[in-house]
């Protein structure tokens, strides 16, 4: 498979990726699209160290977290003391969604990432360490961090702290 | 015993660790409801960011994303055969900034006169411009016959054609015919849409320099898009907004790889 082929097929999981950290579906393609750009433009430099797509989810991360910087969208406060979701009802399962897509919007940029890579990406700490170019221990302590924020927003438990988590 | 480190729980969630060193957290498992129970949670966490965001995966890719993709094709290709860097990462260059006069902020760009390029995308559009407007015969070989056509057009090209499906923009093909270029014979297909607007792919013999990537025409109410791709030279007419016209060419290019 050629770069350009190994490009391409990173794209639909990019997307998926990028829906999961941009404000809205707008924002997703733009950001995919700017990815995409960067990496078709540089694709002749590209000297084999390592997988292609590696190299670009790299490149889209950065993207993301340097977009949010210019824009200050992560000033955006997150609160601990998110509305509990309300747990009852038959439309709990389609709430849920639009909760957890909530849910993420409102997670610090850097355990956004985290999340998307290992819970949404499926990747392995070390992959998922490497693209986002942090050391396995701040990354699981990322992860913690995230998901116990989640909890709190989606309504299923309170701020309570586990011991062992990292700083 | 103590309670199971978070950070080691996460690591297990993750799927980390040996076969020994996951089946004795295993083990601790049993006696750790409220670790079995995080657990859970972030089971159900990962099944709800899956259902939230997967719909994207099966849709298919947004016209711009295709473009760029394209762009890069045509210009590996080009580059494999010139064999040289500069120009390539020239030709990209200009492939993007072309793509970007497609999308209108060079609206009007003519192409430099006496080009064989130019020569050639003048030709398809004065092609098109005496066809479109027949209301008898605007082609000679109907689509009743594509088979016909299809291959009386290859043999006189001398080089394989099929007319493209536009169907997905809402035309259908209507026939097509000969005609005489500078560099031998060309072929025409004409295609209408259910309001009667028209728009025509020609093809002739490459004027052998090379491929190169979506190029924008413009000359009276027609504006056309035009690309040299190996044997032939293409080009895709029609007075219809460019963006329509733009994803025909994109959807001929596809199809005539």
């Amino acid at each position: 498979m050629s770069v350009l082929d190994e490009i391409e097929a990173a794209i639909p999981r990019l997307r998926r990726a990028a829906r999961a950290l941009a404000r809205d579906t707008a924002a997703a393609d733009d950001l995919v699209q700017d990815s995409l750009e960067r990496a078709l433009l540089r694709r002749s430099h590209w000297r084999g160290d390592g997988p292609v797509a590696a190299w670009i989810w790299k490149i889209m991360l950065n993207l993301h977290r340097d977009g949010l910087r210019r824009t200050a969208d992560h000033l955006v406060v997150v609160s601990g003391a998110a509305e509990p979701a309300d747990t009852g009802g038959a439309a709990t399962d389609h709430l849920a969604l639009t909760e957890v897509q909530a849910a993420m919007a409102r997670l610090p940029v850097d355990q956004r990432q985290a999340l998307v890579l290992v819970a949404i990406e499926g990747q392995s700490l070390k992959e998922a360490a490497a693209i986002l170019g942090v050391p396995e221990g701040t990354l699981v302590s990322r992860l913690g961090r995230a998901r116990a924020s989640l909890r709190v927003m989606t309504g299923r438990g309170g701020p309570g702290e586990r011991k062992g988590r990292a700083g | 015993m103590d309670a199971i480190p978070e950070d080691d729980l996460i690591r297990y969630h993750a799927g980390e660790g040996g076969s020994a060193e996951r089946a004795a957290l295993a083990r601790r498992l049993q006696s750790d409801p409220e670790a079995r129970a995080l657990l859970a949670e972030w089971d159900r966490q990962d099944a709800e960011l899956g259902a939230a965001f997967a719909g994207v995966l099966g849709e298919p890719l947004p016209m711009e994303m295709r473009q760029a993709l394209i762009a890069a094709r045509t210009e590996d290709r080009a580059g494999a055969r010139a064999r040289m860097a500069l120009p390539l990462r020239l030709a990209g260059a200009v492939a993007l900034l072309l793509l970007g006069a497609a999308g209108g902020y060079l609206a009007g760009h003519q192409p430099p006169a006496g080009t064989t390029g130019a020569r050639f995308a003048e030709n398809a559009l004065i092609a098109h411009a005496t066809y479109v407007t027949e209301v008898v015969h605007p082609v000679e070989v109907g689509a009743a016959e594509a088979e016909h056509l299809t291959q009386w057009l290859s043999k006189r090209l001398g080089h394989p054609i099929k007319a493209p499906d536009f169907a997905s923009a809402g035309f259908r093909l209507i026939g097509g015919r000969l005609l005489p270029a500078d560099t031998g014979p060309a072929a025409m297909f004409m295609y209408e849409d259910g309001a009667g607007h028209r728009v025509t792919l020609y093809a002739a013999p490459g004027t052998g320099t090379g491929d190169t990537a979506f190029r924008f025409i413009e000359r009276g109410n027609a504006q056309g898009f035009y690309w040299i791709d190996g044997a032939l030279s293409y080009a895709v007419a029609g007075d219809i907004p460019r963006e329509t016209l733009r994803a025909i060419a994109v959807a001929a290019y596809d199809q005539l790889i």
